[in-house]
């Protein structure tokens, strides 16, 4: 069955992996720190994060051994199962701070709309690489690809989680924009944007969630509400200093200041215990491996290998951005993971495939290696 | 590494043949300009945060972990001169709020408020009585709880997040009221105190001397309050002690008061339901060995904060129990002040021992009759005389002859008109009358018939019971007039004096020791002699110097023809009676005021004796034997 040719070994890229292993150890590290004292939590964050390393790199070897070309032809069934699992969640959803978010498996809480973020890029890359316009695509071409889009962010929006669903629209922005728009699609579709936000504002958004983007504007204003965990993020990572507390001696974070601080909040726990210096050091290995994500897209095969490529680049590096301007008080809370470093099985999973599909198009760069069909 | 690959993937790009494809990855470029775009944001972010602002973060977080809680010290005891504790303290427990610590304040106080037997809106009011303290100090809601609902709360701690009970020292009275007026009690620091005192020595809820020696003295008595650093959790939890300093309990207030003489005279004063003053001051110091005012504050009333309803009821009392009579208020000397006539008389050679005055119970002066309270006369009157009968008329002819301004002058130099300078706050100076004071106050000439007046303690003369207390001390000292005083020793906590009594010379009266010893003499026939005004205050074995007084309330006769008990009492006259012993050799003045008294011998006069009784106790019971 496995008929894995020689040359995939040879094409194997170890500096990718490479970024990747570092990454993944010093957030595992960063996880036993942050979810310190652990007794607090029955089993401890690390050890169960600690299962999923293990389940990534299994799943990321198996992604490794279909060629991704598959995803093309598979594109439509991942669709429909995500999609059904977004509205399972509905049904059958834990739900936690009033969203319906968790599917239980028994071993595993799945959230569904993680690997949705993954299916996005496939889904967009599959149909661009399929329908290709050189000079632009219109606002006809685009009523699929938005489709595709729509759908699941509505789904996710319901849950309701704004910042997942904001996560697919950027997904949907970046992939689009890359594959070229003609000018006039540019303004009918800001128009659209603009007046969706509009009406999502006044109509769809929760109160906590305006509360959130209010207070964000002027975070002192409400210290021990939203603003709060905004405000204990910053003293917890300017008190980091130039090197930092130490390893397992960040005060902010063992003395619970730090909210959410083994999941969104993981990487002010890093800047606390290491700080600038350990800080450049963590994320010059994470941007590193974003860039190399993009010379992997460069070097792909073919114009479905580019778009995978760069889509899950995009996927992890805006929810880095998001994730660390809200942590150094760029941005309001929304709720999105730092990719690899914040406690959360489903979106470990999710970004481990997502590299796993980098590290596949990287290996199946050559035009003469076989392929599964 | 990766840039430096990425890049020159791109020159290759560009020198190839352009397809679709390679259009396509070209775009990459853009999207890497945008990956080290934000990398770039977030590491000056970083560098902001961590190297510039690194230091004030720093702060925020220790401040936010650690916290400082007062432990507050033990107030310094207050003695009597024979260590007796007047003042002493014991625990207390308030329960507290400090609601950064409370997730649910709301819902807290309502299951609180059952347990503290109090109504939630009254807890709510107290918070809102804090508003603008920072959320981390505690917020009084109840004092002094009893010790059941201190067990409750301390094994129930877990079910009110954010509320504490504190120990605090409260005051203790053993002897309840005693000298209430002069030590005076203590009270929660006002918002318009804490803007005047160092915060870093008080804060909001801090207990302090509102009155009296608690207020004068609060610098030796409040101690020093300790403080413990504790780490604490988001949760407001400690994790562990960091560094604690012990609090430093007050001084020890040694006063110079004997509580037995004191007892004895708010005896008849406060427990006699009167409203005066009585002052017993050692002759030869200055020490003040009782020092009463009535009616008296009731001090339990302000412990743990005074009710409104209390408050108003001594604000509105009209005999005006929180004014501290001994040196608040002046009285009219009445005949106390023949002395000071007596003086001046002799001193400016206007009359000499042996000069003798007729009083036929009537003075004429100008167009006006002045009486002497005897209506039917004295007779021939020598000074002798005219002190122990108290004769008007004797009194008024001296008056005219030395001059308002000369008896003003020797008023003064017997420490009359002026504050005397004791450990009592808003002392009055009184009122001794010049012709200059009366043109530039009440913008007229002064009337020569109101120096007769004057040469009897009436007219204008306002003098304090303390005023009084020690002119009679200097009468009896031959000339020298001490700063009467209340502390007799402070001790620290280490048992170092801190400050001993000394006695405090105000002014001396030189060369007059003729005058003196015959102005005692006269004293000394008032109570012992035959015909003197005080001869029910005589105490066998104890020869006893003293005068009598009586001060008109009002000048309008028509209450004169009623016999005294149907007068109003509030237009009867005040009793005075000012005195000291033994006379051959003084030791104690006893000045008492009787507010309304009518007569100073019935009225002020047995106080008097009741307190040289039992200062001469001892010596009485071995002259017995």
């Amino acid at each position: 069955m496995f008929k894995v040719d020689r040359r995939l070994f040879e094409h194997f890229d170890m500096i990718l992996m490479l970024f990747i292993c570092m990454v993944c150890i010093m957030a595992f590290f960063n996880l036993y720190s942050a979810s310190f004292p652990h007794r607090a939590y029955g089993i401890a964050p690390y050890i169960k994060q600690g299962y999923f390393f293990l389940m990534g790199i299994t799943v990321f070897i198996i992604v490794l051994s279909f060629d991704y070309q598959i995803l093309h032809s598979l594109n439509y069934p991942i669709y429909g199962i995500t999609t059904f699992l977004l509205i399972l969640a509905f049904f059958v959803g834990d739900s936690a701070g009033g969203a319906q978010r968790w599917i239980n498996l028994g071993f595993f809480k799945l959230q569904p709309s993680e690997p949705a973020k993954l299916m996005l890029v496939i889904a967009l890359a599959s149909f661009y690489s399929r329908k290709e316009v050189v000079d632009g695509y219109s606002i006809k071409e685009l009523i699929v690809p938005v489709a595709l889009t729509a759908f699941p962010f509505v789904l996710i929006l319901l849950q309701p989680d704004l910042g997942t669903a904001l996560m697919l629209g950027i997904i949907f922005v970046s992939m689009t924009v890359f594959v070229k728009l003609r000018l006039s699609t540019y303004g009918i579709l800001t128009t659209i944007a603009v007046g969706l936000g509009g009406f999502a504002w006044e109509n769809l958004l929760k109160p906590y969630q305006k509360q959130r983007i209010q207070t964000f504007l002027d975070p002192e204003q409400d210290p021990m509400g939203h603003g709060y965990q905004i405000v204990q993020s910053k003293i917890a990572v300017g008190s980091g200093g130039k090197f930092g507390k130490g390893y397992l001696e960040g005060t902010q974070g063992h003395l619970h200041f730090l909210p959410e601080r083994h999941t969104d909040f993981a990487f002010s726990v890093w800047g606390e215990e290491w700080g600038f210096a350990g800080s450049f050091v963590f994320l010059a290995f994470y941007f590193a491996l974003l860039f190399w994500g993009l010379y992997v897209a460069m070097q792909a095969k073919d114009r479905f290998g580019v778009l995978l490529a760069f889509g899950v680049v995009m996927l992890i590096f805006w929810q880095a951005v998001i994730n660390l301007l809200m942590i150094l008080g760029f941005l309001p809370v929304v709720g999105i993971p730092l990719p690899l470093v914040s406690y959360g099985g489903s979106s470990l999973l999710t970004t481990i495939v997502g590299l796993g599909i980098l590290m596949n198009v990287r290996m199946r760069r050559f035009h003469n290696v076989p392929s599964v069909d | 590494m990766s840039l430096k690959l990425f890049f020159k993937e791109i020159e290759d790009i560009e020198e190839r043949d352009e397809g679709a494809l390679d259009l396509l990855k070209k775009r990459l470029l853009g999207a890497a300009v945008v990956v080290l775009v934000f990398f770039t944001i977030i590491i000056l972010r970083l560098w902001a945060l961590q190297i510039t602002n690194g230091k004030e973060y720093e702060t925020r977080a220790y401040s936010n972990r650690v916290r400082v809680r007062e432990v507050i010290a033990p107030r310094g005891h207050i003695l009597d001169r024979k260590g007796r504790e007047i003042v002493t303290n014991r625990p207390s427990f308030n329960v507290v709020l400090i609601q950064e610590d409370s997730r649910d304040v709301a819902d807290v106080l309502k299951r609180l408020a059952p347990v503290l037997g109090e109504d939630v809106s009254q807890l709510w009011k107290k918070i809102r009585e804090a508003a603008g303290t920072p959320k981390y100090l505690p917020i009084r809601l109840k004092e002094d709880i009893d010790w059941k609902t201190l067990a409750y709360l301390e094994n129930h701690n877990q079910e009110f997040s954010g509320i504490r009970t504190e120990v605090q020292p409260v005051r203790v009275y053993p002897y309840d009221d005693l000298a209430a007026n002069v030590l005076g009690y203590l009270g929660s620091i006002s918002k318009k105190e804490l803007a005047k005192v160092d915060r870093k020595i008080y804060s909001g809820g801090d207990l302090i001397g509102k009155r009296g020696l608690e207020r004068l003295r609060e610098k030796d008595l409040r101690g020093e309050k300790g403080k413990s650093y504790s780490e604490v959790n988001a949760r407001g939890f400690e994790q562990q002690l960091l560094k604690s300093v012990e609090p430093l309990p007050g001084s020890e207030l040694t006063l110079t008061l004997d509580v037995d003489l004191q007892q004895i005279a708010e005896s008849y004063m406060v427990a006699g339901e009167k409203a005066g003053a009585v002052v017993a001051m050692e002759v030869n110091s200055g020490r003040l060995l009782a020092a009463v005012s009535a009616p008296s504050i009731h001090i339990r009333d302000f412990i743990g904060g005074i009710s409104y309803k209390n408050w108003q009821a001594l604000l509105e009392n009209s005999r005006h129990p929180l004014i501290n009579k001994i040196a608040q208020a002046a009285y009219p000397p009445g005949s106390t002040y023949k002395m000071v006539t007596a003086l001046a008389g002799l001193a400016t050679g206007a009359i000499t021992e042996d000069t003798v005055l007729y009083c036929p119970g009537f003075y004429r002066f100008g167009n006006r009759t002045y009486r002497c309270w005897k209506h039917s006369g004295h007779g021939p009157v020598n000074l002798r005389k005219a002190i122990t009968e108290s004769c008007d008329v004797f009194f008024y002819q001296v008056g005219q002859r030395v001059g308002v301004d000369a008896l003003a002058k020797y008023a003064r130099k017997l420490g009359l008109g002026q504050k005397t300078g004791v450990e009592m706050e808003h002392e009055k100076s009184g009122l001794i009358p010049t012709r200059e004071w009366k043109k530039k106050n009440r913008k007229q000439k002064w009337q020569e018939g109101e120096t007769l007046s004057i040469a009897i303690g009436q007219g204008f003369d306002l003098v304090t019971p303390l005023q009084m207390c020690v002119m009679t001390a200097t009468l009896a000292n031959g000339g020298k007039v001490y700063r009467p005083q209340l502390v007799e020793k402070v001790v620290d906590p280490e048992g170092n004096v801190v400050e001993r009594f000394q006695p405090e010379l105000i002014n001396e009266v030189k060369g007059m020791d003729r005058y003196f010893r015959l102005i005692r003499d006269g004293m000394e026939q008032v109570v012992q002699g035959k015909r003197g005004t005080a001869r029910r205050v005589a105490i066998k074995g104890l020869t006893i110097a003293g005068k009598t007084g009586t001060a008109q309330v009002v000048k309008i006769a028509q209450y004169r023809h009623l016999k005294e008990d149907n007068i109003p009492y509030k237009y009867r006259d005040h009793a005075w009676f000012t005195c000291f012993a033994p006379a051959e050799n003084p030791e104690i003045a006893v000045t008492v005021l009787v507010e309304h008294g009518l007569h100073g011998g019935s009225g002020a006069g047995p106080i008097a004796k009741a307190i040289l009784k039992e200062y001469f106790r001892n010596r009485l019971k071995t002259e017995e034997k």
